[in-house]
Protein backbone atom coordinates (compact mmCIF):
# COMPACT_ATOMS: atom_id res chain seq x y z
CA UNK A 1 0.00 0.00 0.00
CA UNK A 2 1.15 3.37 -0.97
CA UNK A 3 1.24 5.10 2.25
CA UNK A 4 0.71 8.88 2.84
CA UNK A 5 3.30 10.57 4.85
CA UNK A 6 2.82 13.84 5.85
CA UNK A 7 -0.83 15.72 5.42
CA UNK A 8 0.13 19.23 6.04
CA UNK A 9 -1.85 20.03 2.59
CA UNK A 10 -5.54 18.78 2.22
CA UNK A 11 -4.44 15.32 2.40
CA UNK A 12 -1.83 13.11 0.85
CA UNK A 13 1.88 14.05 -0.25
CA UNK A 14 2.82 15.22 -3.51
CA UNK A 15 5.67 13.88 -5.63
CA UNK A 16 6.56 16.88 -7.24
CA UNK A 17 10.16 17.29 -7.53
CA UNK A 18 10.92 21.03 -8.29
CA UNK A 19 11.42 22.31 -11.97
CA UNK A 20 14.88 22.52 -12.62
CA UNK A 21 16.43 26.37 -13.20
CA UNK A 22 17.08 25.98 -16.75
CA UNK A 23 13.43 24.70 -17.25
CA UNK A 24 11.71 27.44 -15.71
CA UNK A 25 13.77 30.19 -17.51
CA UNK A 26 12.99 28.34 -20.72
CA UNK A 27 9.67 28.33 -19.58
CA UNK A 28 9.51 31.99 -18.60
CA UNK A 29 11.56 33.30 -21.60
CA UNK A 30 8.59 31.36 -23.79
CA UNK A 31 5.52 33.36 -21.57
CA UNK A 32 7.29 36.45 -22.35
CA UNK A 33 7.78 35.57 -26.07
CA UNK A 34 4.32 34.56 -26.76
CA UNK A 35 2.92 37.69 -25.19
CA UNK A 36 4.52 39.54 -27.51
CA UNK A 37 4.08 37.88 -30.26
CA UNK A 38 0.23 38.14 -29.31
CA UNK A 39 -0.26 41.79 -28.91
CA UNK A 40 1.77 42.10 -32.28
CA UNK A 41 -1.13 40.04 -33.95
CA UNK A 42 -3.76 41.54 -32.09
CA UNK A 43 -3.21 45.29 -33.97
CA UNK A 44 -5.98 45.96 -35.86
CA UNK A 45 -8.66 43.57 -33.88
CA UNK A 46 -12.13 44.04 -33.48
CA UNK A 47 -13.86 46.34 -31.11
CA UNK A 48 -17.06 47.09 -29.44
CA UNK A 49 -20.04 44.36 -29.41
CA UNK A 50 -18.20 42.31 -32.38
CA UNK A 51 -15.22 41.51 -30.27
CA UNK A 52 -16.91 39.42 -27.94
CA UNK A 53 -18.11 37.33 -30.95
CA UNK A 54 -16.56 34.22 -30.93
CA UNK A 55 -16.76 31.09 -33.18
CA UNK A 56 -19.13 27.94 -31.83
CA UNK A 57 -20.51 24.92 -34.07
CA UNK A 58 -24.03 23.67 -33.34
CA UNK A 59 -23.84 20.19 -31.82
CA UNK A 60 -27.23 18.80 -32.65
CA UNK A 61 -26.17 15.60 -31.47
CA UNK A 62 -25.61 16.87 -27.80
CA UNK A 63 -29.54 18.36 -28.20
CA UNK A 64 -31.49 14.98 -27.31
CA UNK A 65 -28.85 14.18 -24.17
CA UNK A 66 -29.31 17.93 -22.69
CA UNK A 67 -33.01 17.74 -23.02
CA UNK A 68 -33.43 13.87 -21.47
CA UNK A 69 -33.74 14.04 -17.67
CA UNK A 70 -31.82 11.32 -17.52
CA UNK A 71 -28.21 12.67 -17.44
CA UNK A 72 -28.92 14.93 -14.12
CA UNK A 73 -31.04 11.97 -12.27
CA UNK A 74 -27.87 9.52 -12.97
CA UNK A 75 -25.58 12.53 -12.18
CA UNK A 76 -27.57 13.44 -9.44
CA UNK A 77 -27.57 9.67 -8.28
CA UNK A 78 -23.57 9.49 -8.23
CA UNK A 79 -23.51 12.94 -6.66
CA UNK A 80 -25.96 11.74 -3.66
CA UNK A 81 -23.86 8.32 -3.23
CA UNK A 82 -19.97 10.02 -3.09
CA UNK A 83 -21.64 12.35 -0.73
CA UNK A 84 -22.97 9.65 1.31
CA UNK A 85 -20.18 7.49 0.88
CA UNK A 86 -17.53 10.71 2.06
CA UNK A 87 -20.34 10.85 5.06
CA UNK A 88 -20.65 7.42 6.05
CA UNK A 89 -16.63 6.28 5.69
CA UNK A 90 -15.68 9.65 7.42
CA UNK A 91 -18.00 8.58 10.60
CA UNK A 92 -17.49 4.45 10.64
CA UNK A 93 -13.94 4.33 8.32
CA UNK A 94 -10.55 3.93 9.67
CA UNK A 95 -9.08 7.13 11.35
CA UNK A 96 -5.91 6.70 9.33
CA UNK A 97 -6.95 9.08 6.36
CA UNK A 98 -4.53 6.87 3.71
CA UNK A 99 -7.19 3.78 3.99
CA UNK A 100 -9.96 5.98 4.58
CA UNK A 101 -12.44 6.21 1.30
CA UNK A 102 -13.59 9.68 2.65
CA UNK A 103 -10.38 11.71 2.16
CA UNK A 104 -9.80 10.30 -1.29
CA UNK A 105 -12.93 11.20 -2.65
CA UNK A 106 -13.32 14.97 -1.40
CA UNK A 107 -9.88 15.96 -2.12
CA UNK A 108 -8.51 13.77 -4.63
CA UNK A 109 -11.87 13.29 -6.65
CA UNK A 110 -13.99 16.12 -5.95
CA UNK A 111 -12.05 19.15 -5.06
CA UNK A 112 -8.83 18.78 -7.42
CA UNK A 113 -10.03 16.48 -9.68
CA UNK A 114 -13.94 17.41 -10.75
CA UNK A 115 -13.00 21.46 -11.02
CA UNK A 116 -9.96 20.37 -13.40
CA UNK A 117 -12.77 18.05 -15.26
CA UNK A 118 -15.21 20.83 -15.22
CA UNK A 119 -12.34 23.16 -16.60
CA UNK A 120 -11.86 20.53 -19.62
CA UNK A 121 -15.41 19.33 -20.30
CA UNK A 122 -17.91 22.00 -18.83
CA UNK A 123 -19.59 22.48 -15.32
CA UNK A 124 -20.50 18.76 -14.30
CA UNK A 125 -21.37 20.16 -10.68
CA UNK A 126 -24.67 21.23 -12.26
CA UNK A 127 -25.92 17.12 -12.82
CA UNK A 128 -23.59 15.73 -9.54
CA UNK A 129 -25.27 18.09 -7.25
CA UNK A 130 -26.25 16.34 -4.62
CA UNK A 131 -28.28 18.66 -2.77
CA UNK A 132 -29.92 20.17 -5.74
CA UNK A 133 -30.84 16.24 -6.72
CA UNK A 134 -32.32 15.93 -2.75
CA UNK A 135 -34.15 19.04 -3.23
CA UNK A 136 -35.81 18.33 -6.80
CA UNK A 137 -36.53 14.60 -5.96
CA UNK A 138 -38.41 16.03 -2.52
CA UNK A 139 -40.26 18.57 -4.88
CA UNK A 140 -42.03 15.51 -6.74
CA UNK A 141 -43.87 14.41 -3.33
CA UNK A 142 -43.96 17.82 -1.20
CA UNK A 143 -44.49 21.21 -2.04
CA UNK A 144 -41.17 23.85 -1.31
CA UNK A 145 -41.96 27.13 -1.58
CA UNK A 146 -39.68 29.81 -0.72
CA UNK A 147 -40.52 31.07 2.63
CA UNK A 148 -38.37 34.14 2.78
CA UNK A 149 -36.80 36.39 0.11
CA UNK A 150 -33.48 36.39 0.06
CA UNK A 151 -31.83 39.73 0.39
CA UNK A 152 -29.74 41.35 -2.30
CA UNK A 153 -26.84 39.58 -1.11
CA UNK A 154 -24.96 39.03 -4.46
CA UNK A 155 -22.52 36.22 -3.87
CA UNK A 156 -21.12 37.19 -0.91
CA UNK A 157 -22.72 34.68 0.96
CA UNK A 158 -20.64 31.87 -1.39
CA UNK A 159 -17.57 33.65 -0.57
CA UNK A 160 -18.03 33.31 2.67
CA UNK A 161 -18.52 29.29 2.48
CA UNK A 162 -15.88 29.08 -0.38
CA UNK A 163 -13.40 30.85 2.23
CA UNK A 164 -14.29 28.85 4.88
CA UNK A 165 -13.75 25.03 3.08
CA UNK A 166 -10.18 26.65 1.55
CA UNK A 167 -9.98 26.76 5.28
CA UNK A 168 -10.57 23.61 6.10
CA UNK A 169 -8.63 22.67 3.90
CA UNK A 170 -5.16 24.83 3.82
CA UNK A 171 -5.27 26.17 7.08
CA UNK A 172 -7.31 24.30 9.50
CA UNK A 173 -4.82 21.53 10.09
CA UNK A 174 -7.62 18.72 10.10
CA UNK A 175 -8.43 18.22 6.64
CA UNK A 176 -6.89 14.89 7.27
CA UNK A 177 -9.20 13.93 9.77
CA UNK A 178 -11.90 11.70 8.11
CA UNK A 179 -14.24 12.29 10.89
CA UNK A 180 -14.06 16.09 10.49
CA UNK A 181 -14.63 15.80 6.85
CA UNK A 182 -17.26 14.54 7.13
CA UNK A 183 -18.97 16.77 9.97
CA UNK A 184 -18.55 19.02 7.69
CA UNK A 185 -20.29 17.77 4.60
CA UNK A 186 -23.13 17.13 7.45
CA UNK A 187 -23.57 20.67 8.11
CA UNK A 188 -23.25 22.15 4.76
CA UNK A 189 -25.43 19.27 3.74
CA UNK A 190 -28.04 20.74 6.14
CA UNK A 191 -27.57 24.28 5.83
CA UNK A 192 -27.80 24.00 1.90
CA UNK A 193 -30.90 21.98 2.15
CA UNK A 194 -31.96 24.82 4.64
CA UNK A 195 -31.43 27.69 2.83
CA UNK A 196 -32.92 25.78 -0.64
CA UNK A 197 -36.26 25.43 1.49
CA UNK A 198 -36.05 29.00 2.87
CA UNK A 199 -35.04 31.17 0.35
CA UNK A 200 -35.81 28.97 -2.66
CA UNK A 201 -33.86 26.47 -4.94
CA UNK A 202 -32.14 28.46 -7.45
CA UNK A 203 -31.52 31.85 -5.35
CA UNK A 204 -29.38 29.79 -2.33
CA UNK A 205 -27.59 27.74 -5.49
CA UNK A 206 -26.79 30.67 -7.52
CA UNK A 207 -26.03 32.86 -4.77
CA UNK A 208 -24.94 31.04 -1.53
CA UNK A 209 -23.98 27.57 -2.80
CA UNK A 210 -20.14 28.14 -3.18
CA UNK A 211 -19.62 25.39 -5.28
CA UNK A 212 -22.71 25.83 -7.48
CA UNK A 213 -20.82 29.39 -7.98
CA UNK A 214 -17.07 28.18 -8.42
CA UNK A 215 -18.17 25.21 -10.76
CA UNK A 216 -20.35 27.65 -12.98
CA UNK A 217 -17.52 30.05 -13.32
CA UNK A 218 -15.21 27.09 -14.15
CA UNK A 219 -17.48 25.34 -16.51
CA UNK A 220 -17.45 29.07 -18.48
CA UNK A 221 -14.13 28.16 -19.18
CA UNK A 222 -15.52 24.44 -21.07
CA UNK A 223 -16.23 24.02 -24.32
CA UNK A 224 -20.12 23.25 -24.17
CA UNK A 225 -22.46 26.15 -24.32
CA UNK A 226 -26.60 25.55 -23.97
CA UNK A 227 -29.11 27.68 -24.96
CA UNK A 228 -32.40 27.64 -23.48
CA UNK A 229 -35.93 29.02 -24.58
CA UNK A 230 -38.98 30.85 -23.26
CA UNK A 231 -39.68 28.21 -20.91
CA UNK A 232 -36.25 27.43 -19.75
CA UNK A 233 -36.02 24.15 -21.93
CA UNK A 234 -32.64 23.70 -23.62
CA UNK A 235 -33.02 24.85 -27.55
CA UNK A 236 -29.87 24.50 -28.59
CA UNK A 237 -26.45 23.19 -28.14
CA UNK A 238 -23.02 24.48 -28.97
CA UNK A 239 -19.47 23.48 -29.10
CA UNK A 240 -16.45 26.48 -28.24
CA UNK A 241 -13.06 26.65 -28.17
CA UNK A 242 -11.84 26.72 -24.80
CA UNK A 243 -12.28 29.80 -22.36
CA UNK A 244 -14.41 31.97 -24.57
CA UNK A 245 -17.04 31.37 -22.38
CA UNK A 246 -15.65 33.48 -19.97
CA UNK A 247 -16.46 36.26 -21.88
CA UNK A 248 -20.46 35.40 -22.21
CA UNK A 249 -22.41 38.54 -20.58
CA UNK A 250 -22.64 38.08 -16.79
CA UNK A 251 -24.00 39.20 -13.38
CA UNK A 252 -21.01 41.89 -12.44
CA UNK A 253 -20.19 43.46 -9.37
CA UNK A 254 -17.58 43.77 -6.38
CA UNK A 255 -19.19 40.21 -5.12
CA UNK A 256 -18.04 38.73 -8.14
CA UNK A 257 -14.44 40.04 -8.43
CA UNK A 258 -13.80 38.91 -4.72
CA UNK A 259 -14.66 35.24 -5.44
CA UNK A 260 -12.91 34.94 -8.72
CA UNK A 261 -9.73 36.57 -6.43
CA UNK A 262 -10.63 34.38 -3.51
CA UNK A 263 -10.37 31.43 -6.57
CA UNK A 264 -7.08 32.58 -7.21
CA UNK A 265 -5.89 33.60 -3.88
CA UNK A 266 -6.69 29.71 -2.44
CA UNK A 267 -5.07 28.36 -5.26
CA UNK A 268 -2.20 30.23 -4.63
CA UNK A 269 -1.84 29.97 -1.40
CA UNK A 270 -1.52 26.03 -1.68
CA UNK A 271 0.94 26.61 -3.25
CA UNK A 272 2.77 29.28 -1.52
CA UNK A 273 2.44 27.07 2.00
CA UNK A 274 5.38 24.72 0.38
CA UNK A 275 7.62 27.55 -0.76
CA UNK A 276 11.01 28.58 0.89
CA UNK A 277 9.46 32.05 1.77
CA UNK A 278 6.34 30.46 3.55
CA UNK A 279 8.55 28.61 5.92
CA UNK A 280 10.58 31.88 6.47
CA UNK A 281 7.75 33.65 7.26
CA UNK A 282 5.94 30.94 9.69
CA UNK A 283 9.39 30.62 11.50
CA UNK A 284 9.56 34.48 11.88
CA UNK A 285 6.52 34.34 13.36
CA UNK A 286 6.57 31.07 15.77
CA UNK A 287 7.04 32.87 19.04
CA UNK A 288 3.42 34.58 18.48
CA UNK A 289 2.01 31.50 17.50
CA UNK A 290 4.05 28.56 18.93
CA UNK A 291 2.53 29.11 22.58
CA UNK A 292 -1.23 28.88 21.22
CA UNK A 293 -0.36 24.98 19.95
CA UNK A 294 -2.95 23.81 16.99
CA UNK A 295 -4.87 27.05 17.09
CA UNK A 296 -1.29 28.81 16.25
CA UNK A 297 -1.15 27.04 13.61
CA UNK A 298 -4.82 27.52 12.42
CA UNK A 299 -3.99 31.51 12.89
CA UNK A 300 -0.92 31.92 11.14
CA UNK A 301 -2.22 30.45 7.97
CA UNK A 302 -5.64 31.65 7.88
CA UNK A 303 -3.86 35.00 8.43
CA UNK A 304 -1.36 34.34 5.18
CA UNK A 305 -4.16 33.43 3.33
CA UNK A 306 -6.24 36.67 4.27
CA UNK A 307 -3.06 38.78 3.77
CA UNK A 308 -2.77 36.86 0.01
CA UNK A 309 -6.22 37.53 -0.32
CA UNK A 310 -6.29 41.12 -0.45
CA UNK A 311 -3.08 41.42 -1.67
CA UNK A 312 -4.33 39.93 -4.98
CA UNK A 313 -7.35 41.95 -4.78
CA UNK A 314 -5.30 45.20 -4.27
CA UNK A 315 -3.06 44.35 -6.70
CA UNK A 316 -5.90 43.42 -8.72
CA UNK A 317 -7.62 46.74 -8.68
CA UNK A 318 -4.49 48.80 -9.47
CA UNK A 319 -3.97 47.22 -12.54
CA UNK A 320 -7.70 48.02 -13.61
CA UNK A 321 -7.50 51.36 -12.67
CA UNK A 322 -4.70 51.04 -14.77
CA UNK A 323 -6.60 49.84 -17.50
CA UNK A 324 -8.90 52.25 -17.74
CA UNK A 325 -6.66 55.03 -17.20
CA UNK A 326 -4.81 54.01 -20.52
CA UNK A 327 -8.20 53.00 -22.02
CA UNK A 328 -9.22 56.75 -21.85
CA UNK A 329 -12.89 56.03 -21.83
CA UNK A 330 -15.77 56.40 -18.95
CA UNK A 331 -16.82 53.05 -17.71
CA UNK A 332 -17.96 51.54 -15.06
CA UNK A 333 -14.99 50.38 -12.56
CA UNK A 334 -16.84 47.51 -11.13
CA UNK A 335 -18.46 46.29 -14.51
CA UNK A 336 -15.04 46.58 -15.98
CA UNK A 337 -13.41 44.73 -13.21
CA UNK A 338 -15.24 41.64 -13.65
CA UNK A 339 -15.68 41.25 -16.67
CA UNK A 340 -11.25 41.38 -16.09
CA UNK A 341 -11.73 39.24 -13.54
CA UNK A 342 -12.86 36.28 -15.26
CA UNK A 343 -10.11 36.97 -18.18
CA UNK A 344 -7.43 35.46 -15.33
CA UNK A 345 -9.60 32.17 -14.88
CA UNK A 346 -7.89 30.68 -17.49
CA UNK A 347 -4.34 31.18 -15.31
CA UNK A 348 -5.51 29.86 -12.64
CA UNK A 349 -6.90 26.82 -14.06
CA UNK A 350 -4.16 25.71 -15.77
CA UNK A 351 -1.93 26.33 -12.57
CA UNK A 352 -4.44 24.47 -10.85
CA UNK A 353 -4.18 21.49 -13.42
CA UNK A 354 -0.69 21.72 -13.27
CA UNK A 355 -0.43 22.01 -9.23
CA UNK A 356 -2.91 18.92 -9.05
CA UNK A 357 -1.22 17.28 -11.88
CA UNK A 358 0.81 14.42 -10.73
CA UNK A 359 -1.03 14.57 -7.15
CA UNK A 360 -4.74 13.48 -9.20
CA UNK A 361 -2.85 10.84 -11.50
CA UNK A 362 -1.09 9.04 -8.49
CA UNK A 363 -3.19 9.25 -5.34
CA UNK A 364 -6.34 8.89 -7.23
CA UNK A 365 -5.31 5.53 -7.83
CA UNK A 366 -4.98 4.70 -4.20
CA UNK A 367 -8.66 4.90 -3.86
CA UNK A 368 -9.13 1.71 -5.97
CA UNK A 369 -7.69 -1.31 -3.10
CA UNK A 370 -9.69 0.76 -0.44
CA UNK A 371 -12.44 -0.57 -2.48
CA UNK A 372 -12.53 -4.36 -0.79
CA UNK A 373 -12.79 -2.83 2.66
CA UNK A 374 -13.73 0.72 2.35
CA UNK A 375 -14.53 0.95 6.28
CA UNK A 376 -11.42 -1.25 7.19
CA UNK A 377 -13.61 -3.37 9.15
CA UNK A 378 -12.38 -6.57 7.53
CA UNK A 379 -14.58 -7.09 4.39
CA UNK A 380 -13.57 -8.72 1.18
CA UNK A 381 -15.92 -6.85 -1.06
CA UNK A 382 -13.37 -6.57 -4.15
CA UNK A 383 -10.65 -8.95 -3.42
CA UNK A 384 -9.15 -8.36 -7.17
CA UNK A 385 -7.74 -5.06 -6.23
CA UNK A 386 -6.20 -5.47 -2.94
CA UNK A 387 -2.92 -5.17 -4.55
CA UNK A 388 -3.20 -2.82 -7.02
CA UNK A 389 -0.20 -0.53 -7.14
CA UNK A 390 -0.26 3.00 -8.59
CA UNK A 391 1.25 3.41 -11.62
CA UNK A 392 3.73 6.22 -12.29
CA UNK A 393 3.52 5.72 -16.13
CA UNK A 394 2.17 9.17 -16.36
CA UNK A 395 3.51 10.98 -13.52
CA UNK A 396 7.45 10.73 -13.69
CA UNK A 397 9.03 13.85 -13.03
CA UNK A 398 9.81 14.47 -16.51
CA UNK A 399 6.45 14.38 -17.87
CA UNK A 400 4.58 16.15 -15.01
CA UNK A 401 7.40 19.37 -15.96
CA UNK A 402 6.90 19.31 -19.17
CA UNK A 403 2.83 18.86 -18.60
CA UNK A 404 3.08 22.08 -16.54
CA UNK A 405 4.75 24.24 -18.58
CA UNK A 406 2.39 23.72 -21.78
CA UNK A 407 -0.80 24.04 -19.94
CA UNK A 408 0.68 26.92 -17.97
CA UNK A 409 1.56 28.80 -21.31
CA UNK A 410 -1.86 27.57 -23.23
CA UNK A 411 -3.70 28.98 -19.79
CA UNK A 412 -1.68 32.33 -20.13
CA UNK A 413 -2.50 32.87 -23.87
CA UNK A 414 -6.08 31.83 -23.76
CA UNK A 415 -5.83 34.53 -20.81
CA UNK A 416 -3.87 37.26 -22.42
CA UNK A 417 -6.49 37.15 -25.93
CA UNK A 418 -9.65 36.94 -23.73
CA UNK A 419 -8.53 40.00 -22.08
CA UNK A 420 -7.74 41.76 -25.30
CA UNK A 421 -11.10 40.88 -26.57
CA UNK A 422 -12.54 42.35 -23.23
CA UNK A 423 -10.53 45.26 -23.87
CA UNK A 424 -12.25 45.83 -27.05
CA UNK A 425 -16.04 45.51 -25.98
CA UNK A 426 -14.97 48.39 -23.26
CA UNK A 427 -12.83 50.63 -24.65
CA UNK A 428 -14.73 51.11 -28.06
CA UNK A 429 -11.24 51.67 -30.36
CA UNK A 430 -8.41 49.71 -31.74
CA UNK A 431 -5.87 52.28 -30.14
CA UNK A 432 -7.16 52.64 -26.95
CA UNK A 433 -7.84 48.78 -26.12
CA UNK A 434 -3.71 48.21 -27.25
CA UNK A 435 -2.87 50.29 -24.71
CA UNK A 436 -5.39 49.32 -21.93
CA UNK A 437 -3.83 46.06 -22.79
CA UNK A 438 -0.22 46.84 -21.23
CA UNK A 439 -1.08 47.16 -18.11
CA UNK A 440 -3.43 43.99 -17.93
CA UNK A 441 0.02 41.77 -19.99
CA UNK A 442 2.15 42.66 -17.20
CA UNK A 443 -0.89 41.42 -14.59
CA UNK A 444 -1.09 38.11 -16.46
CA UNK A 445 2.75 38.09 -16.76
CA UNK A 446 3.41 38.69 -13.50
CA UNK A 447 0.88 35.98 -12.49
CA UNK A 448 2.16 33.40 -14.49
CA UNK A 449 5.47 33.79 -13.71
CA UNK A 450 4.44 33.52 -10.14
CA UNK A 451 2.87 29.83 -11.13
CA UNK A 452 5.71 28.81 -12.43
CA UNK A 453 8.11 30.19 -9.43
CA UNK A 454 5.77 28.91 -7.14
CA UNK A 455 5.83 24.73 -9.18
CA UNK A 456 9.21 25.11 -9.53
CA UNK A 457 9.89 25.58 -6.02
CA UNK A 458 7.15 23.41 -3.85
CA UNK A 459 8.02 20.37 -2.12
CA UNK A 460 6.22 17.42 -0.74
CA UNK A 461 6.18 18.36 2.58
CA UNK A 462 4.41 21.14 2.41
CA UNK A 463 2.91 21.11 -0.77
CA UNK B 1 -8.55 36.70 -34.80
CA UNK B 2 -8.11 35.39 -38.13
CA UNK B 3 -7.49 32.03 -39.04
CA UNK B 4 -3.95 33.13 -40.26
CA UNK B 5 -3.08 34.59 -36.62
CA UNK B 6 -4.75 31.53 -35.12
CA UNK B 7 -2.15 29.63 -37.11
CA UNK B 8 0.17 31.67 -36.24
CA UNK B 9 -0.18 31.41 -32.38
CA UNK B 10 -0.53 27.70 -32.72
CA UNK B 11 3.18 27.29 -34.21
CA UNK B 12 4.86 29.69 -31.77
CA UNK B 13 3.28 26.70 -28.92
CA UNK B 14 4.24 23.79 -30.66
CA UNK B 15 7.25 25.35 -31.56
CA UNK B 16 7.94 25.57 -27.65
CA UNK B 17 6.69 22.51 -26.25
CA UNK B 18 8.75 20.97 -28.76
CA UNK B 19 12.13 22.70 -27.68
CA UNK B 20 10.39 21.96 -24.26
CA UNK B 21 10.17 18.60 -25.57
CA UNK B 22 14.10 18.19 -26.19
CA UNK B 23 15.28 19.94 -23.27
CA UNK B 24 13.55 17.49 -20.75
CA UNK B 25 14.00 14.36 -22.94
CA UNK B 26 16.26 14.84 -25.83
CA UNK B 27 19.21 14.83 -23.29
CA UNK B 28 19.22 11.72 -21.41
CA UNK B 29 21.80 9.88 -22.46
CA UNK B 30 23.34 9.19 -18.78
CA UNK B 31 24.56 5.03 -18.44
CA UNK B 32 22.48 3.97 -15.15
CA UNK B 33 25.18 3.27 -12.07
CA UNK B 34 25.18 0.84 -9.38
CA UNK B 35 24.64 3.34 -6.27
CA UNK B 36 24.73 1.67 -2.83
CA UNK B 37 23.62 3.72 0.36
CA UNK B 38 24.84 2.39 4.10
CA UNK B 39 22.12 3.42 6.42
CA UNK B 40 21.94 3.80 9.85
CA UNK B 41 18.26 4.35 11.55
CA UNK B 42 18.76 4.81 14.89
CA UNK B 43 15.60 4.73 18.01
CA UNK B 44 13.09 4.84 14.77
CA UNK B 45 13.33 8.07 14.69
CA UNK B 46 16.69 9.29 12.66
CA UNK B 47 18.40 8.18 9.83
CA UNK B 48 21.98 9.10 8.49
CA UNK B 49 22.06 9.75 6.11
CA UNK B 50 18.84 11.36 5.38
CA UNK B 51 18.23 12.05 1.93
CA UNK B 52 19.40 10.14 -0.80
CA UNK B 53 19.58 10.81 -4.08
CA UNK B 54 20.22 8.74 -7.22
CA UNK B 55 19.53 9.10 -11.11
CA UNK B 56 16.34 7.54 -12.81
CA UNK B 57 17.26 3.87 -13.87
CA UNK B 58 20.30 3.46 -11.90
CA UNK B 59 20.76 0.22 -9.73
CA UNK B 60 20.03 1.10 -6.33
CA UNK B 61 20.98 -0.89 -3.28
CA UNK B 62 20.08 0.11 0.36
CA UNK B 63 21.95 -1.31 3.31
CA UNK B 64 19.86 -0.79 6.62
CA UNK B 65 21.15 -0.54 10.25
CA UNK B 66 19.28 -0.39 12.96
CA UNK B 67 19.36 -0.53 16.74
CA UNK B 68 16.08 -1.37 17.13
CA UNK B 69 13.49 -4.23 15.37
CA UNK B 70 10.97 -2.57 13.17
CA UNK B 71 9.71 -1.96 9.73
CA UNK B 72 11.52 0.84 7.88
CA UNK B 73 9.50 1.73 4.29
CA UNK B 74 10.07 3.24 1.43
CA UNK B 75 7.06 5.03 -0.24
CA UNK B 76 6.67 5.51 -3.55
CA UNK B 77 8.56 2.39 -4.50
CA UNK B 78 6.90 0.48 -1.20
CA UNK B 79 9.62 -1.86 -0.43
CA UNK B 80 9.73 -2.47 3.38
CA UNK B 81 12.90 -3.39 5.49
CA UNK B 82 12.20 -5.58 8.01
CA UNK B 83 15.19 -4.59 10.36
CA UNK B 84 16.59 -6.14 13.72
CA UNK B 85 18.44 -4.59 15.88
CA UNK B 86 22.13 -4.60 14.75
CA UNK B 87 21.98 -6.76 11.60
CA UNK B 88 22.26 -5.16 8.18
CA UNK B 89 19.34 -5.46 6.10
CA UNK B 90 19.25 -4.86 2.12
CA UNK B 91 17.26 -4.37 -0.74
CA UNK B 92 18.01 -4.01 -4.36
CA UNK B 93 15.88 -2.11 -7.06
CA UNK B 94 16.21 0.18 -9.92
CA UNK B 95 14.70 3.63 -9.84
CA UNK B 96 12.19 3.31 -12.42
CA UNK B 97 10.30 6.01 -10.89
CA UNK B 98 11.43 9.32 -10.97
CA UNK B 99 10.56 12.04 -8.89
CA UNK B 100 9.88 12.06 -4.60
CA UNK B 101 10.85 13.07 -2.45
CA UNK B 102 9.85 9.36 -1.68
CA UNK B 103 9.45 9.53 1.95
CA UNK B 104 10.99 6.62 4.08
CA UNK B 105 9.30 6.36 7.22
CA UNK B 106 9.57 4.46 10.54
CA UNK B 107 6.13 1.72 9.44
CA UNK B 108 4.80 1.86 13.13
CA UNK B 109 4.84 5.38 14.54
CA UNK B 110 4.62 6.83 10.81
CA UNK B 111 7.79 8.74 12.15
CA UNK B 112 9.99 10.50 8.19
CA UNK B 113 13.46 9.60 8.55
CA UNK B 114 14.46 10.80 5.02
CA UNK B 115 13.69 10.77 1.63
CA UNK B 116 14.61 9.37 -1.60
CA UNK B 117 15.20 11.63 -4.71
CA UNK B 118 15.45 10.13 -8.38
CA UNK B 119 16.04 12.78 -10.67
CA UNK B 120 15.19 12.11 -14.02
Amino acid sequence: MLDLGIFLHGFGPRYDLPAPLFFYIFAAGGVVVISFVLVILFVGDQVGAKALQYPRRAAPLLLPVARSPWPRALGGTIGLLGLLAVIVSGLFGSSNPAVNPAEYLTWIYFWAGLVILSGLVGNLWYLLNPWAAVYDFATRFVRLGPVWKLPNVGVWPASAFYFSFACLELTSGVANQPHVVAIAAIAYSAVTLVGMILFGRDEWLENCEAFTVLFGIVGRFGPIESERDDRGAVSAVYVRPWGVGLLKPAPSGWNRVFFVILMLSTLAFDGILGTPAWQDFNITLEPIWLPMGQFGFFLVKTTGLILVTFGFLLVFIAFIEAVIFFGNRKVDLATTATGFAYTLVPIALVYNMAHNYSYVMVQSQVLIPLLNDPLQKGWHLWPAVVGLQPSFALAQASTIWFAQIVLIVIGHVIAVYLSHLRAGERFRTAQKALLSQYPMLVLMVTYTMTSLLILAQQTTKTG
Amino acid sequence: MSRSRIFIVAIVIVVFAAVGAYLLFGNNRRTPQNVPFDVTVTDGKTMQPSELKVNQNDTVTINITSNMDGEVHLHGYDIAFDTKAGQVVSHTFEATISGGPFDIEWESTSAHLGDLIVNP
